[in-house]
């Protein structure tokens, strides 16, 4: 295997949170300066919980207003959470490793049967990520609709997303070139990135080692960013289409029209 | 200085609703709110659509605003009709208009004046009990009138004299604006062709004060809760409101004010009642191709679509073809939210641009239930000299059910009066 600075890892990871934290103690004394309206708990039924789970996890507005961008934030939600939850539950298990809590769970899924499981997983919601990255580029700098805003917050969480993507594959091309097992065909996008495909045959060790504190550093860095950026409303979002749902939830106007048979304003 | 700052800053975000503050932070800034803004369309600058607002709000309530920032947004702000479509169309479901409504009000409270045009408007309001700062003596004078004038089939009688099952609330512009007097006598005449037992206010009906709100007046929830207290004081159950802005007002704004037991319906609602019930019947052959036009307190904000349609379609030899935007989808005229008050030039171009799109779908005439959307329709003709006609939707239904109480007639009966 390769050195991997788990003790400074760590240490970031706690400091990020802690600050990821604060950050949204701050949001919530901030909001918490606003009058306090009353919200009856029992408004809270089937109708909305459905419309909540199709507003958030299907996205159907985005859908009734156009495909594409559907598609282009459909791949990066799903991308992104999906990645997210692998990383975390390695991470956890990592942890319950340490302390025999694990119930096997941890070498089950990074070196036994349940190792293909997490490479396709990993591999198949990367590319996922990947494409709804490089088509939100596409968007923002080919297509140029008339709402984007140049706003270079919003960009740099694109490139961001699309580097975390690169440097995951990256990363995994290297593992594999380290130390090569039966199973890497499973990593059927990360085995692209093997150093000899690109004709690098120098100390992968190394290569090895530096990617996986960028890949990881950066990870974590997000949790400083989340609340400064565009990310936030990947948080409030649901939390405001929960209110909204809950108040107007008889309303087929807004919940089930049919916007595309209208168009915008000329 | 600073600390100055902070202070309002606090105070702006203490006028607002915690859920508003945690809306303020939820915009996604997708710009689908500008793509659909039909003020946006007039006036393409980010201050002016949600996003823009939305951007400039998250930064009031945190550190305030650069001077010509603030005037920005200030413009951006009042530059908007509250027509609700960017709620409509937002992934997030931002409630924008009620936004809107509630940060004009914060920053009024702030020290934050609205326009000086508005400031007047509401300044009548609150003097004269209407917005037209005329005497409330002269509040039910067209009732009168019209009785005399042999418009109505009977005279209408006061709530204070004759506690009817129905209260008619005419509301300020049909009260006494005498181009729209119309709207109140054919409102009269149509109920009494039902067989309806109703009464009026007349000088005692107040302002339903709903202006304060669009334009953040903080005096908007006394002044409603007085009202709602009238109401309930004069023992009413069921107000039928024939101006789109007033049902708005008694309808939605004063949720939680009046006792459930009161029914507030608009006039359209109620008469397609009395349709279905066999109660009012439009025999007479109206030959007309007609769009209709959905006023945004009826249609967005309070769900009111498929009545007004209906009500057209009960009318023999009415054909009626829907513009691109119609429904939830409505284009505002820009009568609403003080718009006309702040920025005529606006309101004209967007109504302009409203009666282009009834002009596509190759009606004669645009109908619409609201006679404020009505005169905003009426500056949008004027703007592009189109041949469409405006109508209310009262003098299309006279014209089926008693063309004797038709527009005409009512303002030939008045002039000759005021002669």
């Amino acid at each position: 295997m390769y050195p991997r600075p788990w003790i400074l890892f760590w240490f970031f990871v706690i400091c990020c949170h802690l600050y990821l934290d604060y950050s949204l103690y701050q949001r919530w004394k901030g909001w918490s300066r606003g009058m306090k309206t009353g919200f009856a708990i029992s408004r809270l039924k089937m109708p909305v919980v459905r419309i909540w789970l199709f507003e958030v996890f299907l996205q159907r507005q985005l859908f009734s207003l156009s495909v594409t961008r559907w598609l282009i934030h459909q791949c990066i939600f799903w991308g992104f959470i999906c990645l997210t939850f692998l990383s975390l539950t390695k991470f956890i298990l990592l942890l319950l490793s340490m302390i025999s809590l694990d119930a096997g769970l941890h070498d089950f899924f990074s070196q036994r049967a349940g190792y293909p499981f997490t490479k396709l997983w990993g591999d198949f919601f990367g590319l996922i990520l990947l494409a709804g990255c490089s088509g939100a580029l596409a968007r923002r700098f080919v297509f140029r609709p008339v709402q984007i805003v140049h706003d270079q917050t919003d960009m740099f969480l694109t490139v961001y997303l699309l580097f975390m993507t690169l440097s995951g594959f990256m990363l995994e091309g290297l593992r594999m070139a380290v130390s090569p097992s039966g199973l890497d065909r499973y990593a059927f996008i990360g085995r692209l990135f093997m150093p000899s495909h690109f004709g690098i045959a120098s100390d992968t060790g190394v290569w090895l080692a530096w990617t996986w504190i960028i890949h990881a550093f950066s990870g974590a860095a997000i949790l400083v960013y989340l609340p400064h950026s565009k990310l936030l409303h990947s948080l409030l979002a649901p939390l405001v289409i929960a209110l909204n749902a809950a108040e107007e939830q008889g309303r087929k106007d807004m919940y089930w029209p049919k916007t595309r048979q209208y168009g915008p304003t000329k | 200085m600073a600390k100055d700052k902070a202070v309002r800053t606090d105070k702006i975000a203490a006028g607002l609703t915690w859920r508003q503050l945690v809306e303020i932070e939820a915009c996604a800034r997708c710009g689908e709110c500008l793509v659909w803004c039909p003020a946006y369309a007039q006036d393409p600058r980010e201050s002016i659509c949600s996003r823009g607002k939305l951007a400039s709000l998250k930064r009031i309530v945190k550190s305030g605003l650069g001077e010509e920032e603030q005037k920005e947004f200030l413009e951006g702000l009042y530059e908007c009709s509250a027509c609700g479509q960017c709620h409509i169309v937002c992934p997030v479901r931002i409630n924008t208009h009620e936004l809107w409504e509630q940060a004009r009000e914060s920053l009024v409270k702030a020290g934050i004046p609205q326009p000086e045009q508005q400031i007047k408007h509401l300044a009548a309001i609150r003097e004269f009990n209407n917005s037209f700062a005329k005497p409330q003596a002269e509040r039910g004078l067209w009732a009168e009138k019209a009785w005399r004038a042999g418009l109505l089939k009977e005279p209408v009688r006061l709530w204070k004299e004759h506690t009817a099952p129905i209260l008619y609330f005419a509301g300020c512009t049909a009260s006494f604006d005498p181009a729209m007097q119309a709207v109140a006598v054919q409102s009269a005449r149509l109920l009494q062709e039902a067989g309806i037992d109703f009464s009026i206010l007349g000088p005692d009906e107040p302002c339903c004060a709903s202006k304060l709100r669009r334009m953040g007046d903080p005096g908007f929830a006394d002044a409603a809760q007085q009202r709602a207290d009238l109401f309930h004081e004069q023992g009413i159950k069921t107000i039928i409101v024939s101006c789109a802005g007033c049902f708005k007002g008694l309808h939605s704004d004063y949720a939680g004010m009046l006792p459930a037991s009161v029914e507030v319906l608009h006039l359209t609602e109620y008469l397609d009642r009395l349709i279905r019930e066999g109660h009012l019947r439009p025999s007479r052959k109206i030959p007309m191709k007609v769009t209709y036009h959905d006023p945004c307190h009826l249609g967005r904000h309070n769900q009111i679509y498929s009545e007004p349609r209906s009500l057209l379609n009960a009318i023999p030899g009415i054909s009626l073809v829907e513009m691109r935007r119609h429904g939830p989808f409505s284009a505002c005229c820009g009568m609403g939210g003080g718009l006309k008050l702040a920025k005529p030039e606006i309101q004209k171009k967007m109504s302009a641009a409203r009666i282009r799109q009834a002009e596509e779908t190759g009606a004669e005439a645009i109908v619409t239930p609201c006679q404020t959307c009505q005169i905003g329709l009426t500056i949008g003709i004027e703007a592009i000299s189109s041949c469409l006609k405006v109508y209310h939707m009262n003098e299309v239904l006279v014209r089926s059910i008693c063309p004797e109480a038709g527009r005409e007639h009512i303002e030939k009966a008045f002039a000759a009066k005021e002669e």
